[in-house]
């Protein structure tokens, strides 16, 4: 037995840190020992100290409709996540896989349109989504990338599996809490780094321009000035727009910085007058982006983005309409569009999943709606889900009026034991889901972050992650096999 | 640097000094009206005329004493000229510019933020007014100081000293166009208590000592006047205001048309002769100077802002 000096004890789940007969898994052993070494009463005090370094170094989120107080303190567990090395890499070659395909098949999309005519997604799950936009039809990004920033949710099921849970293609949000917490967790054990072969994650500012500028219009590729477009300080990722751009040494900018020139170029008004952008890094969604283009009503966006950016004026990561292939009933076909397009069987199987527009389906989901999880087919964060074992039987009715009368937005899957991990409550630790977000970034080249964001259910047998929603977070650590 | 963030941060500089200032000329106000006898003819109304907010005032339509004066000039904050407005709004420039500016400042105003939402209206009321009042000027001094001492000699600081130096002298030609207003208005019982008045108005600049060290002893209508526009070594005459900003504006590119409004300003500073003017002289002078000073504003957005 291990962590006996906090009664942990695994629960009817895998865990990533220790195994069933209680013993700690290989990769884990000597992570698992340095804390059976210590006594609660220490461990306790190591919460306290990361806590105050976060408060210190104000990484912080923002939760709506908090009134004066919109800044919370970001939430991290110090027991780290740990997976082997050998395994992290033949994930990573999964997220390589699949984001490379995604892209080959939005560019299809918006323009041959292959895939469809081939009969390999039908036309109609395209032409309902919200997220295509007309606008970007017969244009192709540079590499013929859309999504530049990806985050993928990854969850471990009761059998070891590691399933792709969903594809965030918009403006995916995460990775700078992924670079505090290693902070964080750095300086309150910094004697385990000294002892373990942990993957550091901290170049991903560095990949992450060097992806902007390989997006920006080839003559400008030498000098490429980058910004990074946010709604503002009330946005609930405002705090990771500006540590991104802090660390990538780019200007933070709304709406108002920008204007988009005759010549069909996009400049900040500065002190010393307009200067040219050559990529914006955008963290607003699509129909917010250009007014001129989508939605007139939007304060948030640059008149005339679209037109700057299909002029070759300007690159855009995310590309405006790459969250086409962010939907919950395309991400249904993911396996068959590695398979069209790369060849290949998916590296990272999805997570089994009915679409109720396929009326046999809808039928299955219908009936055993109290076993599934049933999620609308464009919701982020959380929302407007349904996990069915915790639901009542009034939700599971209101539901399925849901689902029979809009069929098309939703889909379900069957509700996955998510994997644990020992996690400090109180004194004591106690498994708690979690699932993982890695972020994958495509311009010219693709790199993966060495492992991502770990975010874990806080509550007990909760199985929402969801920092809006009481999730809170772990260091996720690629340790090294040994030799 | 965005035009957008130098806009914010000038702002910051601005309404920072404005709640400092307020704070202070409602301190000594309260201060001079124990000191001197209701014959003197000094009223709360007065204040509203210092703000020059008298028809902000008058469109509410309120009752014009004591309590409704303050709670106007202190605690209101819907209205655009209380001191919890203005804490507000340097909150808000503050909150938009985190990433220029020091983090303590952010901490800071926070709680200069929450100390003034809970505590003005009682103040306004008369309760304690005299604490809370010195202790919103005490935490606005600390957060110029850590704004001061550890920002770097770059753009964001020039915006944030230009904003406070134009604030500073506006507000220090409000003080002097209301002094002098006194020294006609009953020769006999200003001759008597004109001392009170003046060393007064000196100390709600926190001038008093820094006169003394200037001029001779005694405490002169006139002088204190000459004191606060011309001294260029008294950070809050409005010379050395003035000096300051122009500084800070010759420190930014394309500052051409500011500097130039600036110096308009010493100009007419250079050419005043304050010995022998009486009051509607120092008023029109008064005025004169809020007017430049308001052009300069306008070159300065016009050349910096969005």
């Amino acid at each position: 037995m291990t962590l006996t000096n906090f009664n942990y004890a695994v629960g009817d789940y895998c865990d990533e840190l220790i195994a069933p007969d209680g013993t700690p898994r290989p990769h884990a052993a000597r992570l698992v020992s340095y804390f059976d070494a210590m006594e609660p009463r220490e461990l306790v005090e190591r919460q306290r100290a990361a806590n105050s370094t976060i408060a210190d170094m104000g990484i912080s989120f923002t939760v709506y409709s908090e009134g004066d107080n919109i800044d919370r303190a970001w939430p991290l567990d110090i027991i780290p996540r740990a997976m082997a090395g050998s395994e992290w890499d033949r994930v990573e070659e999964g997220l390589v896989q699949r984001l490379k395909a995604l892209n080959l098949f939005i560019d299809d999309l918006y323009n041959d349109r292959r895939i469809i005519r081939d009969k390999v997604v039908p036309a109609d799950i395209i032409d309902s989504s919200n997220n295509y936009l007309e606008a970007c039809r017969g244009f192709s990004p540079r590499h013929g990338v859309w999504a530049n920033v990806c985050g993928s949710d990854l969850v471990r099921d009761r059998d070891g599996t590691v399933y792709v849970l969903e594809d965030n293609l918009r403006v995916p949000s995460g990775v700078a809490y992924m670079l505090e917490n290693r902070t964080v967790i750095k300086r309150v054990f910094p004697s385990l780094f000294g002892n373990l072969n942990i993957r550091s994650v901290a170049e991903y500012p560095t990949q992450l321009s060097a992806m902007l500028e390989s997006i920006a219009p080839p003559e400008r590729a030498d000098s490429a000035e980058i910004v990074v477009l946010t709604p503002g300080i009330y946005n609930s990722a405002y705090f990771e727009h500006s540590l991104l751009a802090r660390t990538m040494g780019a200007e933070l900018v709304e709406g108002g910085d920008l204007t988009v020139g005759d010549d069909d170029c996009v400049y900040m008004h500065t002190i010393d007058g307009l200067r040219r952008v050559d990529t914006v890094y955008r963290r607003i969604d699509d129909t917010f982006m250009d007014p001129e283009a989508f939605r007139p009503d939007s304060m948030l966006g640059v008149p005339g983005l679209l037109r700057a950016w299909r002029a070759g004026k300007v690159g855009i990561a995310n590309a405006p309409g790459s969250g086409v292939a962010d939907d919950k009933v395309v991400y249904t076909y993911v396996p068959d569009i590695i398979r069209y397009y790369l060849g290949e069987d998916a590296i990272i199987p999805n997570v089994p999943t009915w679409r109720c527009s396929d009326p046999a389906h809808l039928d299955h989901v219908l009936a055993n709606i109290a076993d599934l999880v049933v999620k609308p087919a464009n919701e982020s964060g959380g929302y407007g889900m349904l996990v069915g074992p915790h639901a009542t039987r009034a939700d599971h009715e209101q539901f399925r009026r849901r689902l029979a009368a809009d069929p098309r937005n939703y889909i379900a899957q069957p509700t996955l034991s998510l994997s644990t991990a020992p996690t400090l409550c109180g004194d004591v630790l106690e498994p708690r889901h979690l699932d993982l977000r890695p972020f994958i970034l495509q311009g010219e080249d693709v790199s993966v972050t060495a492992g991502g964001l770990t975010r874990v259910a806080l509550r007990k047998g909760s199985l929402v992650v969801n920092s809006s929603q009481g999730g809170g977070s772990k260091d996720t650590w690629i340790i090294e096999d040994a030799d | 640097m965005l035009s957008r963030a130098a806009e914010r941060v000038y702002w910051s500089g601005r309404y920072l000094e404005r709640a400092e200032n307020t704070a202070r000329i409602v301190q000594q106000y309260s201060q001079l009206l124990l000191d001197l006898p209701p014959e003197v003819g000094v009223d709360w109304r007065e204040l509203i005329r210092i703000f020059g907010v008298a028809d902000s005032f008058a469109a509410r339509g309120a009752d014009d004493d004591e309590t409704a004066i303050l709670q106007f000039l202190l605690a209101e904050r819907d209205g655009a000229c209380s001191l919890a407005y203005s804490v507000q709004m340097a909150r808000e420039n503050i909150r938009n510019t985190r990433d220029l500016l020091p983090q303590e400042a952010w901490e800071n105003i926070n709680e200069l933020y929450r100390f003034t939402r809970d505590s003005l209206a009682l103040a306004a009321a008369g309760e304690n007014r005299f604490e809370v009042l010195a202790e919103c000027i005490g935490r606005c001094q600390q957060i110029n100081g850590i704004l001061l001492g550890t920002m770097s000699y770059l753009s964001p600081h020039h915006f944030l000293t230009l904003g406070q130096s134009i604030e500073r002298a506006d507000m220090t030609s409000r003080i002097i166009d209301v002094a002098a207003a006194y020294i006609q208005k009953n020769e006999q019982l200003v001759r008597r208590y004109g001392s009170t008045l003046w060393t007064n108005v000196l100390k709600s600049v926190s001038g008093f000592q820094m006169y003394r060290q200037y001029q001779q002893p005694q405490v002169d209508g006139l002088r204190v006047i000459e004191f606060l526009l011309f001294d260029p070594a008294f950070p809050r005459a409005i010379r050395a205001c003035i000096d300051s900003a122009l500084e800070s504006s010759e420190a930014l590119p394309r500052s051409a048309d500011t500097a130039a409004s600036l110096k308009s300003v010493q100009h007419v500073l250079d050419s005043s002769v304050v010995s022998g003017m009486d009051a509607a002289g120092i008023s029109a002078l008064m005025d004169d100077l809020q007017k430049r000073l308001a052009g300069a504003h306008r070159s300065v957005a016009a050349t910096w802002f969005l």
